[in-house]
């Protein structure tokens, strides 16, 4: 007889986050995804200075902070007709690639781990590293005080989890040295940004920061030490687990979805070639955009913007009578957070109507990660594993192209004071759309201008897409579809289903906001 | 796993001598008090509860949290108190981890750390955590709390969310305004208002110590903010000052020549911030916003965001401390034909001052913001 569990809040994850999910012989039969908390940017917004977006919307979320202000400062560029310069360009780029490194590797050793370690084999280590020890010697005396806050309670181990005493303590000492690296990190970023995390400095037109030389050398030693972190730890880790104990899970594809994916270009390596390259940053981007859907392997098709749309059937707005779903940019919604049937604070977006998989998987089949092609030769399918794998190869590509943008900024900075800048008056009348692909997946804003006012602002974000409840035609979405057929032998410890939730890197926080019923303008906006 | 991998391998004596000093110098309080705070701290191992909220958050607060190095943020967190519930960090999720609150409830005598804003609107429905308004859950946690911490400007006066529909507040505030909503279990407690955008990860570590060797809280002002991180004036200790005073103002980020000048054109906030980043700075004192070219835009102070948009936006009619009020725009009239002539801005403002019932207030958003030392 099928069994109901309900986990909420689900932890170590950006945001508010319930799954349900429906038991029966030992599998999940049925999931339900809901996100539980709303601010309301896209209404807070409205009315407001254009200029504003960039600093606010880059407080949607910490952890894609970065992410969203370029995107913001994208739509505004596009919308205002500004050609940012190379400086803030690169700028811009190396905040993001900073921000993707570490926010890959905290995921990994901060949010993940826990699911697939057995934290108490510490204890059985019979090395005799010093630095081990001491991690030893730790867990050993905090046991026996019996104050273990807050890793306990926790949900027990199973069969699958990584038990090797010598393996363990390793990835335990790498955790510590993960949480130093990310201050560092931060640190880092704060050379360009100001404060960090949430930044000060990037705005329309691009980057305030104005270096000197001998701060973008330090910048550079910073950035070279993040580098070495991902190349010789925190790859040779996922590499060394997800191609070891991990590959039951991996060959299981544990956590797979619809098999359907989408990405946004992403670290612009030149400067636009047309206006509607404003929107994306500038041109020859590291990681490209596509769209793939029904089969990994499919070839990925270019994105067109104009084919997202958004449900709302489960979620707790309404629209129109005789409207099933809209296009992001004439997002009607009419907030109602008692409405039967619904179960969400976030929309259902679909591209094509279908929905989509975003985030690290999408960016590595779109873009043909040789070590992911490689992952699945060796006979891995799409899932939990293959999103962490796709994150440490990805942490490396963009941590070695970020030293030759800090070398083009060190050379300007050698010929001349950096600016970073191009400033236009606000538009009375204007659109604009930006997009990148935060570490979580498709990130795209709209924005509309006004008598030199926002109109209309919208976000379609990574977890928007993910955490999607099911749409009108009562498809569920990605989160949902990827727990279907997952084993949870006990219904009291379903390790499995966070491992999947997790595998994704949730991020509530974004996945959420209103929008005002007033703005049903009907109007599509186009990247041209 | 978590907390355990974030704990250095060892703590000794040493490191509390270490931490001990480190958190008298952010204080601003004696290093004579060394050795008694490493006792209290070394005394207190293990043994004070915190249970840190997150509502309507983005998470910054705890990601700041988690920068500090000089204490390490694992020293300090791990080593001298006892978690029993983050979202973001514990190792239980659903039922388990709601059954850790319960169980630190039941015990009592936690300090209760509070990210993000409350949301009032919907009988509280905009945020819910295992089937409970955060409204409740705040109520609930608060009401055996030994000390409170609001972090951020969310949860402090209700920050960014305040703006938006949901009817977001600070524990205590909404905006400037006290709202009573949780009076009855914060009467008698210690509420310690930390803001900023996000919260500055040194000020927290600061007052816990604080809290942890002398069991008070430190000087407060009516906002409920430590006057020894609140207390002085952006505007006042601004590196940029000498160029308000000389009416060299940036108009064009992207003229070189005007790098360094100051940003009071492009809405800077500093003449009615108050807070230490000129001194403190940010990211193990690596920069701020003004150093990084931008302007303060005062997420130290409880009107943030609401009245201080827009963010660009020079003010128009401010109160300077010793100054008294300033039309801006009357100042940039003359200030052309000033400058040339070798007077100052200062001198200007002070002779605006005698004349300054003529400027009316332009563009609804603008706000005229009072400056207010608090005592």
């Amino acid at each position: 007889m099928a069994q109901r569990i309900v986990i909420d809040p689900i932890t170590r994850i950006e945001g508010h986050l319930k799954i349900e999910v429906e038991i029966e012989n030992g599998k999940v039969k049925d999931a339900w995804s809901s996100g539980t908390m709303a601010r309301g940017w896209e209404v807070l917004l409205r009315d407001r200075d254009p200029r504003d977006a960039p600093y606010i919307t880059g407080r949607v979320c910490a952890v894609c902070e970065g992410v969203h202000t370029v995107a913001s400062s994208q739509a505004l560029d596009h919308a205002f007709d500004i050609e940012v310069p190379e400086a803030g360009r690169l700028m811009r780029n190396l905040f993001c690639g900073g921000l993707y490194m570490h926010d890959h590797y905290i995921h990994f050793y901060v949010l993940s781990a826990l699911d697939y370690l057995d934290i108490l084999a510490v204890a059985q280590y019979k090395g005799s590293d010093p630095g081990l020890l001491a991690v030893k010697d730790k867990i050993v005396a905090l046991v026996k005080k019996n104050d273990t806050a807050p890793f306990t309670p926790r949900y027990e181990p199973d069969e699958f989890s990584v038990n090797d005493p010598e393996t363990v303590t390793t990835l335990v000492s790498h955790y510590i040295k993960a949480v130093e690296l990310k201050a560092k990190s931060q640190k880092m970023l704060a050379i360009l940004m100001g404060i960090q995390p949430n930044p000060a400095s990037i705005m329309v037109g691009g980057c305030t920061a104005t270096p000197t030389r001998e701060e973008l050398l330090e910048f550079r030693a910073l950035w070279e030490e993040q580098v070495k972190f991902v190349n010789e730890v925190y790859l040779p880790d996922v590499v060394a687990v997800g191609t070891g104990p991990l590959l039951p899970l991996a060959t299981a594809g544990l956590g797979r979805a619809h098999d359907n994916y989408l990405c946004y270009p992403m670290f612009p390596q030149d400067n636009p070639t047309s206006r509607a390259d404003y929107a994306l940053g500038g041109s020859n981007h590291l990681i490209k955009g596509g769209v793939i859907s029904g089969g990994a392997l499919n070839p990925a098709q270019p994105v067109d913007f104009n084919r997202i749309t958004e449900a709302v059937e489960h979620s707790w707005y309404n629209y129109p009578s005789g409207v099933s779903s809209l296009h992001p940019s004439v997002g009607v919604t009419d907030f109602n957070p008692r409405k039967d049937g619904a179960y969400s604070f976030v929309k259902a977006p679909r591209y094509d109507g279908l929905p989509m998989e975003v985030g690290p998987l999408a960016r590595g089949l779109v873009n043909r990660y040789p070590e992911l092609m490689d992952l699945i030769q060796a006979g891995a399918k799409p899932g939990a594993v293959a999103r962490h794998f796709c994150r440490a190869v990805e942490s490396k590509y963009v941590g070695e192209a970020g030293l030759a943008w800090i070398d083009r900024l060190i050379e300007l900075a050698t010929a001349g004071p950096i600016v970073g800048m191009r400033e236009k008056p606000v538009p009375r009348r204007a659109w604009g759309m930006g997009a990148w692909d935060a570490p979580r997946g498709a990130l795209a804003h709209w924005v509309e201008i006004e008598d030199r006012r926002i109109k209309n602002y919208q976000l379609v974000v990574p977890s928007t897409w993910n955490a999607s409840p099911r749409d009108e035609k009562g498809v569920r979405g990605p989160y949902e579809e990827s727990l279907i057929g997952a084993p949870v032998p006990d219904p009291d410890n379903p390790i499995n289903i966070v491992r999947i939730i997790r595998s994704f890197d949730p991020c509530l926080a974004c996945a959420v906001h209103l929008i005002d019923p007033e703005t049903n303008n009907i109007k599509v906006f186009k990247v041209s | 796993m978590d907390a355990f991998a974030l704990r250095p391998p060892e703590i000794t004596r040493r490191d509390f001598l270490k931490i001990a000093s480190a958190s008298l110098a952010l204080l601003g309080l004696s290093q004579a008090l060394t050795p008694r705070v490493a006792k209290a701290l070394e005394e207190s191992l293990g043994k004070t509860a915190v249970v840190w909220l997150e509502g309507q958050d983005c998470a910054g607060c705890s990601e700041s949290f988690l920068n500090n190095l000089e204490p390490p943020a694992a020293s300090i967190l791990l080593d001298t108190i006892s978690l029993r519930y983050h979202e973001t960090v514990m190792a239980a999720s659903g039922h388990q981890a709601e059954e850790a609150r319960a169980k630190a409830i039941e015990e009592g005598g936690y300090v209760l750390v509070i990210e993000g804003a409350i949301p009032m609107a919907e009988d509280g429905l905009f945020c819910t955590i295992g089937g409970k308004t955060f409204r409740d859950i705040v109520r609930e946690t608060a009401s055996r709390a030994a000390a409170i911490i609001p972090v951020g400007a969310c949860a402090t006066y209700g920050g960014i969310p305040r703006s938006g529909p949901t009817d977001a507040v600070g524990f205590l505030f909404r905006g400037t305004q006290r709202h009573h909503y949780f009076d009855d279990v914060a009467a008698g407690k210690p509420v310690i208002n930390l803001p900023t955008c996000p919260l500055h990860n040194e000020r927290l570590v600061a007052v816990i110590v604080h809290y942890l060797t002398f069991g008070t809280v430190p000087p407060l002002d009516r906002f409920h903010r430590p006057l020894a991180f609140y207390g002085h004036n952006q505007h006042e200790n601004c590196e940029r000052r000498g160029h308000f005073d000389a009416g060299r103002f940036l108009t064009d980020w992207g003229d070189p020549r005007q790098q360094g000048w100051c940003l009071y054109l492009k809405g800077c906030r500093g003449p009615v911030a108050y807070q230490d980043c000129w001194k403190r700075k940010w990211n193990n004192r690596t920069s701020y916003c003004i150093q990084a070219n931008t302007p303060c835009v005062g997420c130290s102070e409880p009107e943030f965001y609401e009245s201080f948009s827009p963010i660009y936006e020079r003010q128009i009619d401010v109160e300077l401390p010793g100054v008294g009020r300033v039309d801006i725009d009357k100042v940039m009239a003359t200030v052309g034909g000033a400058v040339a002539a070798g007077i100052s801005a200062d001198l200007l403002i002070s002779r605006v001052k005698g004349r300054k019932n003529g400027g009316k207030k332009k563009g609804g958003s603008r706000t005229k913001v009072k400056a207010e030392k608090e005592s």
